[in-house]
């Protein structure tokens, strides 16, 4: 059960990734803010609630999986593997330098705690599911956990991958699709449709849910309870909202990949901060 | 006569080989399995036997994960299906991501003759060496085959191995001088040098025979390592022969002829260079036999080449 003071603390590290991910902005002056907001409670719970890690011994056998299928989004990646004590904090401050250890998707071979190599979309679903498959070969109790986004749902080869997971009945992963209905064009569902987006998983053979992806809660009791089905992958699609946390970015497309004034970065602080306030209050 | 063996099998006799010796190696199969040769895998060792399907992207992206997690993954198909589809997957999760993971195309070259350009695979070296980290190989006999799978598996790194479909022979003793990244001498000679790679290796072999018998003094090479390439015995040839004849079952460009060339080239060496291969076209389909002499790629036919190069 998530006590208030827990919930709060949550909150306070979702705050905090944000910061991260427009430190990292601050640094380079641009990059993909939008779909990065979009995700950082999600990889808040992940990373401070529920993966089974150590910082310090980030190739542990033992340890749980993380894969960030929508490689552009590494922003809130790198912003949480620094706070939780993966690297230091002064290397968000390389974002967008020359062979800067933070690339703008990421590289498992440069930074701790990353597992994969994405960025080109349709990738991740695959490898995350044949991480799955040799933990079980091993008789491990690893979990592997992915996060999409929407718009990448369109690329072929992600359905290859949800039949083979579920043919193989990976019930040791547990997929995100982080909802925004943005991408570059507009709306995804405009601009390739893809619903009935549950439905869609669930006749590829994969327990579904449908969550808030900004409740704390939510995200928490989804990952608890996962595997949804005995046997099958699960996947929760969570409504979110891109941008979530800029009020003058939210839900706007403009936003996919922001080139950022001075004065918009400061506003966005302060309205960071101002919500920090408020947690700490 | 040599002893006639044919490729694939040659391979799934390999694969149980090393199987036996790594308990963490799997094979992973695309649908084809038993034409790809793992019958003998996959009766010895059913729980380390993958089956995806026909899911030529997505499978290239199971076997890095899988190698994320300590397994040694064989991934075989039919060569352009998990080459030119899977580029990207190769790239990124095999290449970029560093994995472990050895890819098998099999029925590679123009050996799918009858099934046209489809299934044919002229591109494969071309365009997989171009990958940093990619070990390419390309055996030329079986007992080649059977060293380049134990090679590929000891070694840790992502690998691309090419094998033709027709019976091959058995032109090596068991005991041959092989390492991985370096070429066979397998004659000495002053006059011209043939260097030959893969499936047609037997016949440059056979051309060379026939060349000697004419007089002609014939150094010949067989690279089964197209990268990374043995340099220095090339750059060997052109200083001493002066005349290098390239024979290959793949485009000119970007194959073997392309790596003498700019091998010699980058080493600010010249020698004349007489290529044979498929040039800029899709190959036609029929018997294989006849379409490799639609090539030049015969003993004869590459006899009359060399003969007509030295003039």
């Amino acid at each position: 059960m998530l006590t208030p003071q827990e919930e709060n603390r949550l909150k306070q590290t979702a705050v905090q990734v944000r910061r991260n991910v427009l430190r990292q902005i601050k640094a380079g002056g641009k990059g993909h803010v939008g779909g990065a907001l979009s995700i950082a409670e999600i990889l808040t719970v992940l990373y401070f609630k529920i993966m089974r890690i150590d910082p310090e011994n980030p190739r542990w056998d033992k340890r749980d999986r993380f894969v960030l299928s929508a490689g552009h989004k590494c922003l809130a990646l790198y912003a949480t593997l620094a706070e939780r004590g993966f690297f230091d904090k002064t290397i968000l401050d390389t974002y967008g330098s020359l062979g800067s250890k933070l690339p703008g998707h990421p590289d498992m071979n440069k930074l701790p705690g990353v597992e994969s190599n994405t960025g080109a979309l349709g990738h991740g679903l695959s490898i995350a599911g044949g991480m799955a498959l040799g933990l079980k070969m091993d008789g491990l109790d690893s979990k592997v956990y992915v996060i999409m986004g929407d718009g990448e749902l369109a690329e072929g080869s992600n359905w290859e991958a949800a039949a083979a997971s579920s043919h193989h009945k990976l019930d040791n992963l547990l997929v995100f699709v982080d909802r925004n209905t943005l991408q570059i064009s507009g709306r995804t569902v405009d601009v390739m449709s893809y619903e009935p987006l549950e439905q869609r998983w669930m006749s590829f053979g994969w327990g579904t849910r449908v969550i808030d992806g900004h409740d704390i809660g939510q995200i928490i009791s989804a990952a608890e309870e996962f595997p949804f089905e005995k046997g099958k992958p699960s996947v929760v699609i969570a409504n979110t909202v891109k941008s979530k946390g800029i009020s003058f970015a939210e839900d706007r497309v403009e936003f996919h990949y922001w080139r950022a004034k001075k004065e918009e970065i400061e506003k966005a602080e302060e309205e960071l901060l101002e919500v920090e306030r408020r947690l700490e209050a | 006569m040599s002893e006639m063996k044919g490729p694939i099998q040659v391979f799934g006799e390999a694969l149980v080989e090393v199987g036996e010796k790594y308990s963490n190696l799997v094979a992973i199969s695309a649908d084809s399995s038993s034409g790809s040769g793992l019958t003998p895998f996959r009766e010895k060792f059913p729980r380390r036997h993958l089956e995806f399907g026909i899911m030529e992207q997505g499978v290239i992206g199971f076997a890095s994960g899988l190698a994320t997690t300590g397994k040694i993954p064989f991934v075989v198909a039919i060569a352009p299906f998990v080459t030119s589809r899977p580029f990207e997957m190769f790239r990124n999760d095999l290449g970029y991501m560093r994995q472990n993971v050895k890819v098998v195309g099999r029925c590679a070259g123009i050996s799918y003759s009858d099934l046209g350009p489809t299934h044919q695979s002229l591109e494969d070296i071309a365009i997989i060496r171009t990958i940093p980290g990619v070990t390419v190989l390309n055996p030329g006999d079986p007992v080649e085959i059977k060293r380049v799978v134990h090679a590929a598996a000891a070694l840790n790194g992502p690998c691309y191995i090419k094998l033709g479909k027709e019976k091959m022979p058995v032109l090596y003793e068991d005991d041959y001088p092989f390492e991985l990244g370096k070429g066979v001498l397998v004659r000495d000679g002053k006059e011209v040098t043939i260097i030959a790679t893969g499936s047609v290796f037997p016949k440059a072999h056979a051309a060379t025979e026939l060349l000697v018998k004419d007089g002609v003094d014939v150094r010949l090479i067989d690279i089964h390592t197209l990268k990374p390439f043995d340099r220095e015995i090339v750059i060997k040839a052109a200083d001493q022969t002066g005349r290098i004849v390239t024979v290959e079952e793949h485009y000119l460009a970007g194959g073997l002829g392309s790596l003498v060339a700019e091998t010699l080239a980058r080493a600010k060496k010249s020698a004349a260079i007489e290529m044979i291969g498929i040039d800029d076209q899709f190959a036609s389909n029929g018997p294989y036999e006849e379409l490799l002499g639609l090539y030049g790629l015969l003993p004869d036919q590459i006899v009359k080449t060399v003969k007509d190069f030295l003039g």
